[in-house]
């Protein structure tokens, strides 16, 4: 047969299918490859043996639905049949050719028949895929292939299986013993493998095997070669720490400080004695070896060791006194390891009636925000509550700088002050770094800027097509980054009406951010189950973090920059390695969404709260260390240590705030009836 | 192939307008219907999901409609739950109930409670990675695996193996000291004033419960082996009915092993191995145990009572028992309540008597030990038996007579006339009984006389269970039993006519009348005392 009756055989089949796309882009080839004459031969690409039987698939069955039913019923018999060393392996096989073989036959406008296909093997892959075969079952026409924006993104891009050789060999022989065309055009459009030699890879290692790869798994590793500092920031004001405290001797603490340096007013939380401080200093001596600090001033002094980055955004100053507050609780912090955990204070909402959307602790601790669902925001004053309620608090109000107006702020009967201005359920609330702002998102989409000095509304951000999911205030202030339903995350500093970027590119919505400590950064997390890095200064995306299976809930950044933690609606927490893109441990215990995370302050702890009523402890040190020594050995199980779970009484966790000195508040509502 | 059948867009056209409506536009329409629900609902989930929710609510539909810039759906939003009706007819069809409201009843309705207002509580979740055991928080598990150091090291070789250890029941070091403490003092020093401290603590103290199977096993022991040991066994006895007294401590899961002892200690052959041991005493104490016991968890266990009646009464019916069990047994049945005396040891009365007769008479039973024995079971007899006779009485509406006890000792005619006037002026009868009536019932209230009562179950036997005849002076035998013949012989008459006389309320009146009948047959006049003086009159 000759090339050009390949061709066009080629042609006649890919109009007769209509895929369009696929004969344009073909057509567009050719063109390519033949400057002069489109018919031209020397198409290499076409292997003559496939052009056959696509020849032959295009003549002999036509529009036949039942082949595909057939076809991927015995597929499944086969896959299931097979020996057990390799059976795992091609199992991963059947659900991209499953979402497909139902997809064409809905492209072709066989309903019934994908209705049928899709009821008799959706039990399968309804445990690793539910939520997705949910979004599929509702296509019942060409026109919703389309239109929905997850079919799509499957349509075009190909499923990455990794599978071992002799597996690989087992499938194509099947494949063209079989004579299974239909099986064999969808393997060959849909799925690129990634055969490795050797034995079949483990079982448990299965999150990573099948993933989808976004624009190209090509264009993913391309963005993920960009180089990015994730280095903090250089003259910190932790770093002015250690510089003042070398007077003390140090000892071994390889883990950067992370330094939020922040300003804040009424610090100085009474429990945490003073004792640590001489341990706490000497950690911060030698953070040699890693990062450290973090957020800056733009005053300077010196630099160390560790990677340091310039700031890429003019940063605000902080007020000396509060610096100076800063740095007596840097030297007060308590250190936190495996061996040592953290205290907790749980704060709990009660009477909320169903309304609560979110909660946000400040800083230190003595503020908490609840944004309802009735377009109203509150805060609670929490060293006011501690009085009637004989919490030790003389200490916070005497510790409280006089620039600290919140004391006289709220007078009334209430115990909260009530913020009104938003016209829709308030999904997000964020303190700044001083504790004298807040930040709120609203479905109205618009972001609000509240004093909580003046206890008034001073700003009305306007920006957002949609609902605004989530507000995040950078670890400095005065920037602050949101993102929404309309699929982008935007930046914008506090003095201006618009937003300074705005970052698109995930395929759903945007629904958690979180900057990273140098603040050159942010990382946000989508529905359409990728966390994406965005550089603050271009506004481009430097990372694509894929694996989750669900959409992305909450996002921490350790605070020496290197690692960032993602936890998703299925309760899986991943831990991601930002220089290289990739999950170093997904840890495995919550049972519901992960509403936040935490990481301690020294970096050495990561804490989440989930709808299962529990915050649990996750060892940092042990899992990354784990993961140096074992680094290129695949399929090794690294899971990050769970440390504690701590079980609330009814109360799912809403939020988690590690203070500067390493006391953990949470917040929560309870719940009578989940 | 939709699951929205075309016949709901059609009726769904129908009710906005369009009439005409092609069956292909129609079937065409419904694949797109469906999709765009499940669209809907997916916003939805999204939206309950920023909602940090795990419930999706109408809210949430509204607010993804409105995100699709579609009207949201009005008359949803209230906070109630909806309340979804069955269609009649269809198995799986619901509508949601939405009944007219007046506007009157809305307007007219008092205003409802206002609702709590939102607040935050604060408490320590954990202090330093442990959690404090305060109410805010999850119960911490009182029974929980030993050895947790071990886990942490088994999850790092990345096995997470679940081994299950034995379940061990920790008990704290003070609840150890208060245990051993107390088992000492009721061991050895149960008369002293600490003992009685020790009491009053196990009564009241919280926080005891661990200690409830150590106790119950401790009791059951000591009992066993010591029976011989009567003030160990009295200790115990008190130990018991201080646990129950416990109001925190939760008892019933270990009655089953609690029981065996306290009835040991009730109908026991021996109790105690001096003759000084006041075992009666001992056992009218556990009566009351146990009365207790059922009284309190009858209702839990339905055949505890079931159980210990049976029991009780076989040890009672059983000729071969010691009279010293025989006492226990009645001694427990009389407190289980008049109910049961009457139930179960009355029918049975005059054949025990029968057996107890000889051996309370001094000719018949030498020895002094065993007859002062058999006298105690009479007495605790005749006094369960009043009990309940008592018992039945009282229920009956006092009759208007003057306060009886004194007048009529002093002068019986006056009963005699008032109750006669007042109640049943027919019963002349009673006016012409013969004032020699009066010295038998003045014998009757005379201390139990023990010694005399010998000939008269010779001279008649027939009525030879009736050993309280013998209570009378011998010098009145003779006329008592007539008297009481006469007497008989009126009551009855006189029962017989109550029901013509009085109306059918009074049916139970004739039954406590013949149960008194019973007992005076057999008790004689030492039931008096047992009877409310007004009904006294009447039956007299």
């Amino acid at each position: 047969m000759d090339e050009e009756e390949i061709e066009k055989a080629v042609m006649t089949y890919l109009k007769k299918k209509g895929f369009k796309q696929t004969e344009l882009a073909f057509q567009e080839e050719q063109q390519r490859q033949h400057p002069k004459t489109a018919l031209h031969s020397t198409n290499s690409h076409v292997d003559p043996e496939i052009a056959c039987q696509i020849l032959s698939f295009s003549s002999e069955l036509e529009n036949n639905p039942a082949q595909y039913h057939e076809g991927y019923g015995k597929l499944r018999s086969w896959a299931y049949s097979s020996l057990d060393l390799y059976k795992h392996e091609l199992l991963r096989v059947l659900y991209p050719v499953f979402v497909h073989c139902f997809m064409d036959l809905i492209a072709k406008g066989h309903i019934q028949e994908a209705r049928t296909l899709f009821n008799s093997f959706r039990e399968d892959h309804e445990m690793m895929h539910g939520r997705d075969l949910q979004k599929l079952e509702g296509v019942l026409s060409p026109s919703h292939l389309e239109e929905m924006e997850f079919a799509h993104s499957l349509r075009q891009s190909k499923f990455n299986i990794k599978i071992c050789q002799y597996s690989y060999d087992l499938l194509l022989q099947y494949l063209h013993k079989t004579q299974s065309v239909v099986m064999l055009g969808l393997i060959n459009e849909h799925i690129n493998f990634q055969v490795s030699p050797g034995q079949p890879t483990s079982i448990s290692d299965d999150a990573e095997v099948v993933t989808l790869m976004g624009s190209g798994q090509d264009a993913v590793n391309l963005i993920n070669q960009k180089e990015i500092h994730w280095g903090l920031l250089e003259d910190s004001l932790e770093e002015r720490l250690e510089k003042a405290g070398a007077l003390v001797p140090d000892s071994a603490k390889v883990d950067g400080e992370a330094r939020e340096g922040e300003v804040e007013e009424n610090k100085k939380r009474p429990y945490e004695g003073g004792k640590q401080g001489a341990s706490l200093k000497k950690s911060k001596k030698d953070k040699v070896a890693t990062a450290t600090g973090k957020a800056s001033r733009v005053e300077t002094s010196t630099v160390s060791v560790a990677p340091r980055v310039k700031p890429e955004l003019t940063l605000p100053s902080i007020p000396a006194e509060v610096e100076h507050s800063i740095l007596e609780d840097l030297r007060n912090r308590v250190q936190l390891s495996s061996a040592a955990l953290p205290s907790i204070s749980f704060y709990t909402f009660i009477n909320t009636h169903n309304g609560l959307n979110c909660a946000s602790i400040s800083q230190d601790g003595s503020l908490v925000a609840g944004g309802f669902s009735d377009a109203s925001l509150k805060v609670w004053d929490m060293a006011k509550l501690g009085q009637q309620t004989g919490y030790a608090t003389s200490q916070i109000v005497e510790d409280s700088y006089p620039s600290d107006s919140l004391l006289g702020a709220n007078s009334g009967r209430k115990s909260y002050t009530l913020f009104q201005g938003h016209s829709g359920p308030v999904y997000s609330a964020t303190f700044s770094p001083f504790g004298d702002y807040i930040l709120s998102s609203s479905s109205d989409s618009t972001i609000r800027l509240w004093s909580t000095n003046l206890n008034t509304n001073l700003v009305c951000y306007k920006g957002h097509n949609y609902p605004v999911w989530d507000v995040q205030f950078s670890p400095v202030g005065h920037y602050f980054a949101s993102s929404s339903h309309d699929r982008t995350a935007r930046i914008w500093s506090m003095d201006r009406m618009q937003p300074l970027r705005i970052m698109a590119g995930h395929l759903s919505d945007v629904d958690c951010l979180q900057w990273h400590a140098n603040c050159n950064y942010i990382a946000t997390g989508s529905s359409d189950k990728t966390v994406r890095l965005w550089d603050v200064q271009s506004g481009e995306c430097v990372r694509i973090f894929i694996g989750h299976r669900s959409m992305i809930l909450s996002l921490a950044m350790s605070p020496d920059g290197r690692y960032m933690a993602s936890g998703d609606e299925d309760g899986t927490v991943m831990m991601w390695e930002l220089a290289s893109g990739r999950c170093i441990s997904p840890l495995v215990g919550h049972t519901s969404c992960v509403w936040t995370l935490a990481f301690s302050c020294e970096g050495s702890l990561l804490a989440s709260g989930s709808a299962d009523c529990t915050v649990k402890l996750w060892d940092v040190t042990a899992s990354t260390k784990l993961l140096k020594t074992e680094d290129n050995k695949t399929g090794s199980i690294n899971r990050l240590r769970s440390l504690k779970t701590l079980p609330t009484k009814s109360t799912p966790v809403y939020s988690l705030q590690f203070s500067r000195r390493n006391l953990l508040f949470a917040a929560g509502v309870l719940s009578k009836n989940t | 192939m939709s699951i929205v059948p075309k016949e709901t867009i059609e009726v769904t056209a129908q009710s906005i307008g369009i009439n005409n409506l092609s069956p292909d536009a129609a079937l065409a329409l419904a694949p797109d219907v469906e999709y765009r629900l499940r669209e809907i609902m997916q916003e939805a989930i999204k939206c309950m999901r920023h909602s940090k929710r795990n419930l999706l609510t109408t809210e949430d539909v509204d607010s993804a409609l409105r995100l699709r810039n579609v009207e949201p759906i009005y008359g949803f939003a209230s906070g109630d739950p909806l309340r979804f009706r069955r269609a009649l007819g269809h198995r799986d069809l619901f509508y949601v109930d939405d009944k007219d409201v007046d506007f009157k009843d809305v307007i007219e309705a008092p205003l409802p409670k206002a609702p709590l207002d939102c607040s935050v509580v604060c408490h320590w979740l954990a202090i330093e990675g442990v959690q404090p055991a305060i109410p805010e928080n999850a119960p911490v598990e009182v029974i929980r695996a030993p050895s947790e150091t071990k886990l942490p090291e088994q999850k790092e070789d990345g096995l997470p193996v679940d081994i299950r250890l034995p379940v061990k029941h920790v008990l704290s070091r003070e609840l150890q000291l208060y245990f051993d403490k107390i088992t000492e003092l009721v061991v050895s020093r149960s008369d002293s004033v600490l003992f009685k401290e020790a009491l009053a603590s196990l009564a009241t103290d919280s926080g005891l419960h661990p200690l409830v199977p150590y106790f119950t096993c401790f009791i059951a022991d000591e009992v066993s082996h010591g029976l011989s040991n009567f003030p160990l066994l009295f200790a115990l006895m008190r130990l018991v009915w201080s646990l129950l007294q416990n109001p925190h401590i939760h008892i019933e899961p270990y009655l089953h092993q609690l029981m065996p002892s306290v009835v040991t200690c009730l109908v026991a052959k021996r109790l105690g191995n001096r003759l000084a041991d006041n075992h009666w005493e001992l056992r009218d104490f556990t009566a009351t145990v146990v009365a207790s016991i059922c009284k309190r968890f009858s209702h839990v266990y339905n055949n505890l009572q079931t159980r210990l009646t049976k029991t009780l009464l076989h040890a009672f019916l059983d000729p071969k028992r010691a009279i010293t069990q025989h006492y226990g047994a009645i001694q427990g049945l009389a407190a289980l309540g008049p109910n049961v005396v009457r139930l179960l040891v009355v029918p049975n009365l005059e054949t025990y008597l029968r057996l107890l007769e000889p051996e309370m008479l001094l000719e018949k039973q030498k020895n002094e030990m065993k007859r002062h024995e058999a006298w105690r079971v009479y007495g605790a007899l005749l006094s369960a038996a009043g009990q309940s006779i008592y018992d039945r009485l009282k229920m009956f509406p006092s009759m208007p007579s003057p306060p009886a006890s004194t007048v009529w000792k002093t002068n019986f005619r006056i009963i005699h006339s008032c109750s006669a006037n007042k109640r049943r002026t027919p019963a002349d009868l009673l006016e012409e009984q013969p004032p020699a009536e009066k010295i038998g019932n003045d014998g009757a209230l005379v201390p139990l006389s023990n010694n005399s009562s010998d000939m008269e179950t010779d001279k008649d036997p027939a009525a030879l269970g009736d050993s309280s005849a013998g209570r009378s002076s011998p010098k009145d035998i003779r006329e008592s039993h007539s008297e009481r013949r006469q007497k008989r012989d009126q009551l009855e008459k006189r029962i017989l006519r109550t029901p013509a006389l009085l109306n059918q309320a009074w049916k139970d009146d004739l039954d406590s009348g013949r149960l008194l009948l019973l007992l005076f047959e057999l008790f004689g006049e030492s039931i008096f005392p047992f009877i409310p003086s007004p009904e006294m009159a009447f039956f007299l």
